[in-house]
């Protein structure tokens, strides 16, 4: 029996045990205070299936203009959030409809805290963008709209809030409306919805306004319902990022992951990009049995015909259109650490299931916030939205990220305290020269150079082979620094 | 064309993903078992994540001593059934202190029976990741946790510090000192864990079905009442009544409901009904405002 099947069975199976068809990820943004968690509060308050020792704690709670009880405290759940009457980190909420699974995520506006946006934008499948009726669009508005132009998102409801506060204006909603217009048509958004709004009172939230007679257009939850869920759009070559090696005596070598794009059948040809190697499916394991086909979204194991030596880090990909094994990227990112970018600090960067050492990287230009112009730069600190040419110690398998969303983002670490420092997406590919093509006056660092030397305290274990790694890394960075071209090549 | 998944498939698969990450970035990574519904669920996403093979991982069982008996037997035959092996810590110096969870106050015995224990059975084993199985609609400090969640030197979480998490990309490079705790559950939700457990036909500790049981009424909450241990108050009395528990603790911090569910669908019909939350049934929360954020600060779970 197959997972798919047993989707098919749901509807012989009891009611209370069936599955719902969907998720949808609902993402709040925009600037400090314009009211996203109290939207968020009231969304969970009027539409959903919130506890009612939970509805009681809210009315027991703080009130907020007009006596309402404050609904941001349904998301605020952080002592210092509650103290301060601000969001610092993404609070993340489910409730169920008839049909799908809702999943809120309440970021915060805080200039400070953008870099927890950008990780719950990346989450989302659509977002609600807030202004404040009086203030209208702000410098973080439009920041985080770019952050969801980065993460991918194409759908956006621009919700227009604190109505009440603004005498329910038709003229005053539709400037915002028109000057919103002009922010998605820079970002290519899909689709960008305008809603009037009052969170604290509950005005085109879930149920329509009576004051403002004006707008005749949906409900900011019955806009949402109307969305497709997500994945239910899901196209694309097959890609599966291997995660691990699986084995069962000596016949089963198991490649496991997820797939990020696509659908398999066994029988099905698939490549590693890197070394080239072709294999079919021989087998899709799982679990719960063999499948025939898996689609994305997928968790599996692999096994192919022949033994091409693919490992963790590696892409199984459908022979056409296959990722690039690149070395030199284009790149979209956000800063998100607080420390700025810099030259002589190493980064790795983190792909679908890879570490690879960048061996250099260079910015070229910003985003200029306030008039949404590229600018050329150099230099980048916490919060900026940058374009940057990334090479890399060896080559790794990626796409671009508007052909392949998983597979063509990445964030950058810090080699030595681990954090990551930026999230950013490929928007431009260089392949590897083939091997013995190398070209003249670059140092080849080699793992024969490393072995007998540096690296002879070092086995062939997993904790030994970072640390090999590592230190290959280091070395490649203080050639560079001395002005000598490296290449590294660590295959064995 | 095929159905597109559905959201428990979905979840299934994003916790297999994450359990997969973790075992292949981690180095010492163990399973975090506390015997509950969560944690059979967690169990068996696991045994899915690395099939053929068993999971590369111990289980981990921080015993306060103070778990219901059939709580324990439930542990010891998942163990051996399947196979794996399980680590039981208990923190000799808290017993030896007597500290429990009649005579102390509940913040007091989960500090030391529970925080405490547990940051010494992951040091002394030098685990650098652990697997647990939190959920983010269980609690609002909970709501904001990452998957991979990085605690520093003493196993302290900063809220305020938490690295960002995007896309599927997991980022489990440790700083000096760094641990970490994975939750392969955090965008589960209850109702998904029990019409998981339906759908899978997992066993899970019979105290989770209604029955007959020993009860005493205090502060308007049922406990059960399972050893000689349990101190009746002045006006108290023990009498039958057809309980089950939503969420498994230690006894007697943790409350049963009135109920009639005696079989899984049952259990996942009254799951989907609930007007009220499973950590009322928690004394532990309740002992103060932002208790939760508090303890995990301190390294609780
Ligand atoms: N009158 C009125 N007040 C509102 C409305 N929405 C939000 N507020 C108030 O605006 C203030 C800020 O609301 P929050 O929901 O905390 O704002 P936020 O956007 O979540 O703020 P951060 O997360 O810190 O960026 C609170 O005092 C709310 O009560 C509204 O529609 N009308
Ligand atoms: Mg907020």
């Amino acid at each position: 029996m197959t997972a798919l099947t047993r989707i098919d069975e749901a509807g012989s199976t009891p009611l209370a045990t069936a599955s719902l068809n969907g998720i949808l990820r609902v993402l709040t943004c925009g600037s400090v205070d314009d009211g996203k968690s109290t939207l968020i509060g009231r969304l969970l308050w009027d539409a959903s299936d919130l506890f009612d020792d939970q509805r009681a704690t809210l009315e027991r709670g703080r009130r907020i203009d007009g006596g309402h009880p404050d609904y941001s405290l349904l998301v605020d759940g952080l002592v210092a959030e509650r103290e301060q009457g601000i969001t610092i980190d993404i609070a993340w909420r489910y409730f169920d409809t008839a049909t799908r699974r809702f999943v809120v995520i309440d970021s915060p506006g805080h200039e400070q805290y953008t870099r927890n946006m950008a990780s719950g934008a990346s989450h989302a499948d659509v977002a609600i963008m807030l202004v404040d009726a009086r203030a209208g669009i702000k410098k973080q508005t439009r920041r985080h709209a770019a952050i969801l132009d980065l993460v991918g998102l194409k759908r956006v409801v621009l919700a227009v809030n604190k109505m009440d506060l603004a005498g329910w204006s038709e003229p005053r909603f539709r400037e915002i409306e028109r000057d919103f217009q002009v922010i998605a048509a820079r970002f290519h958004f899909d689709e960008a919805v305008a809603i009037p709004v009052s969170a604290a009172l509950g005005d085109n939230v879930a149920r329509p306004s009576d004051s403002m007679d004006w707008y005749r257009g949906p409900t900011l939850l019955s806009h949402l319902e109307s969305l497709p869920s997500r994945g239910a759009e899901a196209a694309g070559p097959f890609r599966m990022p291997v995660q691990t090696v699986l084995r069962q005596g000596v016949d089963f070598r198991g490649l496991a992951g997820t797939v990020s794009s696509g659908v398999i059948h066994v029988g099905d040809p698939v490549v590693d990009p890197v070394s080239g190697r072709a294999a079919n499916v021989k087998r899709i394991a799982t679990f719960d049995g063999d499948l025939r086909r898996a689609a994305v979204g997928q968790a599996i194991v692999l096994q192919l015909d022949t033994d091409i030596d693919v490992s963790r880090g590696a892409i199984l990909a459908a022979a056409e259109g296959r990722p690039h094994p690149a070395r030199d990227l284009g790149t979209h990112l956000v800063w998100l650490s607080d420390t700025p970018f810099d030259t002589d600090n190493g980064y790795l960067l983190r792909t679908a299931t890879d570490l690879v050492p960048v061996s250099a990287m260079e910015i070229t230009s910003r985003l200029d916030l306030e008039t949404l112009a590229e600018h050329p730069a150099s230099t980048c600190a916490a919060n900026d939205i940058v374009l940057a040419r990334i090479s890399l110690g060896r080559p790794t398998a990626l796409d671009l990220f508007r052909n392949a969303g998983e597979t063509g983002s990445f964030m950058l670490v810090d080699p030595i305290s681990g954090a990551t420092v930026a999230g950013g997406v490929v928007t431009e590919l260089a392949g590897a020269e083939p091997k013995g093509a190398r070209k003249a006056g670059v140092f080849v660092l080699s793992r024969d150079n490393l072995e007998g030397g540096l690296c002879a305290d070092l086995g062939w274990g997993a904790a030994d082979q970072v640390e090999f790694r590592r230190r290959a890394n280091e070395v490649a960075l203080l050639l560079s620094a001395a002005g000598i071209a490296v290449e590294l090549d660590l295959q064995s | 064309m095929s159905a597109p998944l559905s959201h428990l498939d979905l979840l299934e698969a994003e916790s297999i993903h994450i359990f997969r990450e973790a075992a292949a970035q981690f180095r010492k990574p163990v399973l975090m078992y506390s015997i509950g519904k969560d944690s059979t669920v967690l169990l068996h996403l696991a045994r899915k994540a690395f099939f053929p093979e068993k999971p590369p991982f111990p289980l981990l069982h921080v015993d306060t001593t103070w778990k219901f008996r059939e709580m324990i037997a439930f542990r010891n035959k998942t163990a051996r059934d399947l196979g794996l092996d399980l680590i039981v810590h208990t923190n000799q110096d808290g017993l030896a202190r007597g500290i429990n969870p009649i005579d102390h106050a509940p913040s007091v015995y989960t500090d030391v029976m529970k925080t405490a224990a547990l940051k010494q059975a992951l040091d002394m084993h030098g685990f650098d990741a652990a697997f647990g199985g939190a959920r983010r609609d269980e609690e609002a400090s909970r709501a904001k946790e990452r998957v991979f969640s990085f605690r520093a030197a003493g196993h302290r979480w900063d809220p305020r510090k938490q690295r960002p998490e995007m896309w599927r990309l997991l980022n489990g490079r440790l700083g000096s000192g760094e641990t970490v705790r994975v939750f392969p559950l955090s965008n589960w939700t209850e109702k998904d864990v029990w019409r998981y457990l339906a759908r899978e036909k997992l066993d899970v500790v019979p105290l989770y079905f209604a029955a007959e049981r020993p009860t005493v009424e205090r502060n308007g909450q049922l406990l059960v009442v399972d050893d000689e241990r349990f101190k009746l108050e002045p006006g108290e009395h023990v009498e039958a009544r057809r309980v089950r528990f939503r969420t498994l603790g230690c006894y007697p911090l943790t409350a049963a409901v009135a109920s009639e569910a005696s079989d899984i669908e049952g259990v996942v019909a009254e799951t989907l009904a609930a007007r009220t939350s499973e950590r009322v049934g928690r004394l532990i929360d309740h002992d103060q405002s932002g208790a939760m954020e508090k303890k995990k600060q301190e390294g609780y779970f």
